[in-house]
């Protein structure tokens, strides 16, 4: 805004046609009116008009905002409000029938009534996101992604407190780091939030129509497939389960499927590898519709959601058969392998005490045992930081099994070094025969659930650590008891 | 600031309408034998819209400027000779407080703080107060930080 002069403006001027495609959708006002000047529809008199109408309503708002206390604002602020009345008239006028309803709006200098209806209309949205939240958060996935729990459990709902309707509109104040498959990452504020609590919902049920313990172990064969931490990764889940799942039909597989196994994967790549893109893309779109009657999804927008998904599915299968990089477009069902050690056994690793307090705190809160190795697993890196928990208190009977659990045979085998220190230095050293013969149930509690829970693996598995135990680094080892 | 500049020019553009409303507080003002000719209300918008600019400020009303006429055309140590001269002055110490006080406190008590001080321990002086200005602002902000580092360790 803030035009002065006729001859400005003069050039390419088409009277009484506005191009919809000069309208955008993230700045709708002010692309309206740029384009009502362009074609003659606005003259510059009805823009400054339009200007001082909407000064009128940043005044109304500045003595709104400091409570009649001050007629000025730090530029700052007067801008956010500015930005934010022009947000509420852009909601406004986008549900108007047309943009010539809009500009009527404009012509008439009605900004003020334009501004009290985007308001409400915001209001409205920000209610029906609340309700959206509520069943979001019924329908929870019970998965260990942080990004997904924490968007659920602590980003969401600071949205819903904090957000300003009236001086702060396009901001979306919140952490959202959950990524979703399709996203519209230009809209701002309440719209960004509706359209994302109505895309994580379609997500969130589509997924829960497979099987929640094939869920996790996708989720677990994605983490071994692209060799990082699931939990603790920016991805999305329904991506994973929809390409998998579409994938299951296409390699003949039963309907519901999401557990792949690298035989399908070689018989989907030499499958598309004969194919035209065309064909590709009729495949994919019928395993769609199969899946989605199969499934009993009548929902219209899931439905819409899906073929958009489809779309991006399709033409990644196009780019990376060719070059034979399918393998990493699949999800496929990996071998049970040999964790490496993931803890460090230098104690000049160890965390601060601030922290390890935090982390205490924490896991004394958790219900299940399960959620509390989960809990350790991602946040407890270090062999003198495994110890102060252990010797915490906070842990009991089979809590310690569950964390146990999470252990590679290297990891079991470095506890079997700390817990038979001196024995385990010999060269006779029978992990076996020492953990079967062990009588002594005092001592270290935690010390006595582990040689409860050796005494519980099999032969084969104690033969493993041993052979482990003979591969440790001595030199990283710096904990001596 | 780019956008204080469109703010403030547009209430530029509507300035014959702002000068005829100042010339109408010269009926007020009149009483105490203070009164703006059209030229000095003309250059007391300019200095105005300088000092907003310079503040980073946004003001689209003239409340300020009728508040401080209406406040300061009482004091005797004012006359016609350097009326015009001491209200943009008044403009310009007005919109530093309200910045250096970090928006805390209202219009009224700004004007207030400052009739008090140049009434009383200025005497008149437009540099004296400017300095107790400068000093209030200090103090303002010291005892914000004080009462931020209270509430910070109740918080602990």
């Amino acid at each position: 805004m803030g035009y002065t002069n006729d001859n400005d403006f003069q050039i390419g001027i088409d009277p009484g046609s506005m191009q919809p495609k000069n309208l955008k959708q993230h700045q709708y006002t002010i692309s309206l009116i740029n384009e009502a000047l362009r074609t003659g529809l606005l003259s510059v008199q009805e823009i400054i008009n339009i200007q001082n109408n909407v000064m009128l309503v940043l005044q109304n708002l500045i003595w709104r905002y400091t409570q009649g206390e001050s007629s000025s604002v730090t530029s700052e602020t007067a801008e956010s409000i500015l930005t934010s009345i022009i947000y509420a008239v852009d909601v406004y006028f986008k549900g108007l029938e047309s943009p010539e309803a809009a500009l009527e709006y404009l012509k008439k200098s009605n900004i003020h009534h334009a501004h009290d209806e985007g308001v409400r209309m915001i209001s409205t949205l920000l209610e029906e996101s609340k309700q959206l939240y509520k069943v979001i958060r019924t329908n929870k996935l019970d998965i260990s992604v942080d990004a997904y729990n924490t968007t659920i459990d602590e980003a969401l709902p600071i949205f819903m407190k904090k957000y300003e309707i009236i001086f702060d509109a396009p901001n979306t104040m919140a952490s959202i780091d959950y990524p979703l498959a399709i996203d519209d990452m230009k809209l701002q504020g309440i719209l960004y939030i509706h359209q994302y609590l109505q895309r994580l919902q379609l997500e969130t049920e589509f997924c829960k129509l497979f099987n929640i313990d094939d869920l996790r172990e996708l989720l677990v064969n994605y983490g071994q497939v692209c060799r990082f931490n699931y939990q603790i990764e920016l991805f999305n889940i329904y991506e994973l389960v929809l390409n998998n799942a579409v994938f299951a039909i296409v390699s003949e597989g039963s309907l519901g499927q999401i557990l792949l196994s690298s035989h399908q994967s070689r018989y989907l790549e030499s499958k598309f590898a004969t194919m035209t893109s065309d064909q590709i893309s009729h495949t994919i779109h019928t395993a769609i519709v199969q899946l989605q009657n199969g499934l009993g999804i009548q929902n219209a927008q899931t439905k819409e959601y899906m073929a958009q998904s489809a779309e991006v599915l399709i033409k990644r299968i196009i780019h990376t058969v060719p070059l034979h990089h399918f393998h990493a477009l699949i999800i496929t069902c990996q071998e049970k392998v040999t964790k490496p050690i993931s803890f460090s056994l230098n104690s000049d690793s160890r965390m601060s005490d601030l922290e390890l307090r935090k982390w205490l705190a924490e896991i004394a809160e958790l219900e299940s045992k399960e959620k509390k190795a989960e809990f350790i697993q991602t946040r407890f890196f270090s062999l003198v930081d495994y110890l102060d928990l252990f010797r915490a208190g906070i842990l009991y009977d089979d809590e310690y099994d569950a964390i146990f659990a999470f252990f590679s045979d290297m990891e079991l085998a470095v506890w079997a070094r700390v817990v038979f220190h001196e024995a385990s230095r010999t060269d006779r050293f029978d992990i076996y025969s020492i953990v079967q013969d062990y009588k002594n149930n005092e001592g270290e509690e935690w010390k006595v659930h582990y040689i409860q829970f050796m005494k519980r693996l099999d032969h084969e598995r104690l033969q493993s650590i041993e052979q482990m135990l003979q591969k440790i680094d001595y030199e990283e080892f710096t904990y001596y008891g | 600031m780019f956008l204080s500049q469109i703010y403030n020019t547009l209430n530029h553009s509507m300035q014959e309408l702002a000068i005829s409303q100042i010339l109408e507080w010269n009926e007020k003002s009149m009483e105490h034998g203070l009164a703006l000719s059209f030229e000095e209300a003309k250059q007391m918008l300019l200095a105005r819209y300088q000092i907003l600019e310079h503040y980073s400020r946004v003001e689209l009303s003239l409340e300020v400027t009728r508040e401080l006429i209406e406040v300061f055309s009482e004091s005797s140590f004012i006359n016609q000779e350097i009326y015009a001269q001491t209200l943009n002055e008044m403009h310009e110490i007005f919109y530093y407080l309200k910045n250096e006080t970090e928006d805390r406190i209202s219009d009224v008590q700004v004007v207030e703080v400052m009739k008090n001080f140049f009434e009383e321990e200025c005497e008149g002086s437009l540099e004296l107060l400017r300095s107790k200005a400068e000093e209030y602002a200090e103090d303002f902000r010291r005892d914000i930080q004080i009462k931020e580092a209270m509430t910070s360790e109740d918080d602990v």
